[in-house]
């Protein structure tokens, strides 16, 4: 993950643990594509897609 | 940040009570401790003016040393965002608390040690004394990792203590830490926190925290638990079978609410009637006698009858909730409820009020969004709620046959179903218009960390059955039995001399006996609620009502239940033996001016339709008042509801009728 494109989202991201230079996992998409389920270490979030938009990241190798 | 005024204080040697403050990220195990420090003795509130749940209790630390808990709501971090944030954050920042010598206890996660981490580390810069109680030590043995407690604690500067509160390990030396607490001013976690902006103090926060745990916290191999939860994933939120499994467990659920809950709450009844019997056998006879039995009495009944079912159904959603199954269902349901203005959190209170609305309405404060809540708020008491069952029983069993199909069901079952249904429909349609009403710049959000799956935590889920089942006798209960006395009031008394003279004519009889319930009714036709019913009677004709209906539905105020009561004073008439059952003797009422049978099939579905939708709880709005904080919401939706079960019972007449 690089940054988030929103100050609100991204603090309550960042405490949850989803900061930049983590790596995060799409675990699932509800159907019809929102919301998601990501992972970060162990956390598990649930987020729609709107706010999963701002989430500027770069893919990993898995 | 803000600054602290939690008082500092060198020891507790010499204190006799000290304030112990839990502080913590959700789903860190704040209840659990919390509960194990205070068991029963502890109380539910709230935190002066915001609906957020304050919960206090006592506890004994040593043979001299007692102490106050208080738990605050939980938080991830010390900038707050929704109104259970901000009173952590109102609370640590309070000025005004100096009587009693505080200590701030911080649970902590340690299978998510650096999340848990970056709170500790802001209430650490506070400098107010501090112990951090480390969590779910089993989940990080399972998951085969290793912590240095001694370094850790020497990093941050405060006492650890490594405890698993769900089985109540480690409590007692937590408490023994709490006896021996030394203050020491603290390092300071980061430096000069105060000049920088939330976002990048997060980050240096961070930062420092992977320092330490790349030092003390040991890694040797991948996570069980979170592999274990990716697995149960797999099936309970499948984009299809989730749904399937989850309608599966709701209707397992309201099975289970209502064949158990049948036997006890015939108990409940018979015991009422015999006790209640009881007391106007050995009272004297008189005014007060008949207010402390139809009026009080009888109102307590009207209460304690649901808690059979209230309490099972908060059973299952606590259960539910415990092994963090229903974080997965506010998962699944957010898509659908997104699109009616709701929030996946909004299942939580639409399934309570399949009970009663009261305590649902009270479980919506989760939801963070204002316009989100509020719709929430609005629309739970359409769902079709445990005190609704009675008059639905009734009114179906009178006007459809039982023996009737609807191609291999039963024809009241499919019924009963389909009010339940339009409920649920009313619900969801009302908050997609009001989506388009209410305005709100706020933003909607559903971010929501999913637990991992666990076992129920017993002593939690049972805790919290006992705090809602009171919280539900207090609440509805204190508004049900005022209610009950002023329609006692009502229908005892009537204007001008008609109801002595009634009292008089009987007497004159002579042969009281067999008579007693067709005096009550002629009185109750001449008292105050009946001349109310036969005032609003022209205006509820249309609907296929008469002023005895009329009568009924007033009294129903109280709770809607009260319609089968008041339904069986006022048709004894002409029953003097009493052997016809009120089902019965409602089947055999005619019209006295056209001779037409009274509850033909469209009189039955109109009045099932009314009931469906109309706000006829006083305790409900008593909730509604407090929650919003004022009465232009309750307001509005007392009068929306009215409209909207008087247009539907007048439509639902003319097609029958």
């Amino acid at each position: 993950m690089e940054e988030v494109l929103d100050s609100q989202l991204s603090i309550q991201l960042y405490c949850m643990g989803c900061l930049p230079g983590e790596k995060i996992t799409i675990e699932r998409i509800a159907p019809f594509g929102d919301p998601m389920i990501i992972s970060v270490e162990d956390t598990f979030i649930s987020l729609r897609k709107d706010d999963a938009h701002k989430i500027c990241v770069k893919r990993t190798e898995s | 940040m803000i600054e602290s005024t939690l008082r500092k204080h060198a020891t507790l040697k010499d204190e006799e009570k000290v304030r112990l403050i839990l502080v913590g990220n959700p789903n860190s195990g704040k209840s659990s401790l919390f509960n194990h420090l205070t068991g029963l003795n502890q109380r539910v509130g709230n935190f002066p003016g915001v609906t957020v749940e304050k919960k206090t209790g006592g506890v004994k630390i040593t043979d001299s040393l007692k102490a106050e808990v208080i738990d605050l709501p939980g938080t991830y971090s010390l900038s707050p965002r929704s109104e259970d944030e901000q009173v952590t954050f109102d609370y640590l920042s309070d000025k005004n608390r100096k009587d009693l010598p505080e200590l701030m206890v911080v649970i902590a996660d340690a299978s998510n040690l650096k999340r848990n981490l970056l709170l500790a580390s802001q209430l650490i810069d506070l400098e107010v004394p501090t112990i951090i109680a480390l969590n779910m030590m089993d989940i990080v043995q399972r998951n085969n990792q290793e912590i240095d407690l001694k370094g850790l604690s020497e990093d941050l500067g405060v006492p650890v203590v490594p405890m698993n509160a769900r089985i109540g390990k480690g409590v007692e030396e937590l408490k023994k830490a709490i006896a021996e607490f030394e203050y020491k001013p603290p390092k300071k976690f980061i430096e000069d926190h105060a000049s920088k902006d939330g976002l990048s103090n997060t980050v240096v926060r961070f930062d420092k925290i992977k320092l330490i745990l790349k030092q003390r916290l040991f890694d040797k191999g991948e996570s069980v638990t979170a592999k274990t939860t990716r697995k149960i994933d797999k099936l309970l939120v499948h984009p299809i079978w989730g749904y399937f499994i989850f309608l599966f467990v709701l209707f397992m659920m309201f099975q289970a609410i209502f064949s158990w809950s049948n036997l006890p709450m015939d108990w409940i009844e018979n015991g009422f009637l015999v006790f209640g019997q009881l007391l106007s056998d050995t009272l004297p006879d008189g005014v007060l006698t008949d207010l402390l039995v139809d009026g009080v009495w009888a109102g307590l009944g009207g209460i304690i009858i649901f808690i059979p079912q209230i309490t099972l159904l908060f059973t299952f959603i606590a259960i539910l909730e415990d092994t963090g199954y229903l974080a997965r269902v506010s998962y699944l349901m957010d898509a659908l409820l997104k699109r009616f203005g709701l929030n996946g959190r909004s299942i939580i209170p639409l399934l309570g009020g399949a009970a009663c609305a009261v305590p649902a309405i009270m479980s919506a404060r989760t939801i963070s969004n204002k316009k989100e809540r509020l719709l929430t708020i609005f629309v739970t008491p359409l769902i079709s709620c445990s005190a609704r069952i009675p008059v639905y029983t009734l009114l179906i069993a009178l006007v459809i046959p039982a023996e009737k199909q609807l191609w291999t069901f039963n024809l009241q079952g499919v019924v009963m179903m389909a009010l339940y249904l339009l409920g649920f429909v009313a619900a969801l349609g009302t908050s997609l218009a009001m989506k388009y009403w209410v305005k709100s710049e706020e933003r909607s959000h559903f971010i929501m960390e999913l637990p991992i799956y666990r076992q129920p935590r017993w002593k939690n889920v049972l805790m919290t059955i006992y705090n809602k089942v009171k919280l539900f006798l207090v609440e509805a209960g204190k508004i049900i039995i005022a209610v009950s006395v002023i329609l006692w009031v009502l229908s005892s008394y009537g204007p001008g001399e008609k109801m002595t003279e009634i009292d008089q004519k009987y007497e004159a009889l002579g042969a009281f006996e067999g008579k007693s319930e067709q005096l009550a009714s002629e009185k109750l036709e001449e008292s105050y609620a009946g001349h109310l019913g036969k005032a609003i009677e022209p205006v509820i004709r249309p609907l296929g009502f008469d002023w005895k209906i009329g009568i009924s539905i007033i009294t129903s105020f109280a709770a809607r239940e009260v319609f089968v009561g008041t339904m069986a004073t006022l048709y004894s008439v002409g029953d003097s033996e009493n052997t016809l059952t009120i089902k019965e003797k409602m089947a055999r009422a005619q019209d006295p001016r056209t001779g037409e049978k009274v509850y033909t099939k469209a009189t039955g579905y109109s009045l099932l339709v009314f009931y469906a939708f109309a706000l006829q709880c006083m305790a409900t709005v008593a909730i509604v008042v407090k929650e919003t904080g004022g009465w232009k919401w309750p307001l509005i939706q007392l009068a929306y509801m009215g409209v909207l079960a008087y247009l539907a019972s007048f439509i639902v007449f003319q097609i029958f009728s």
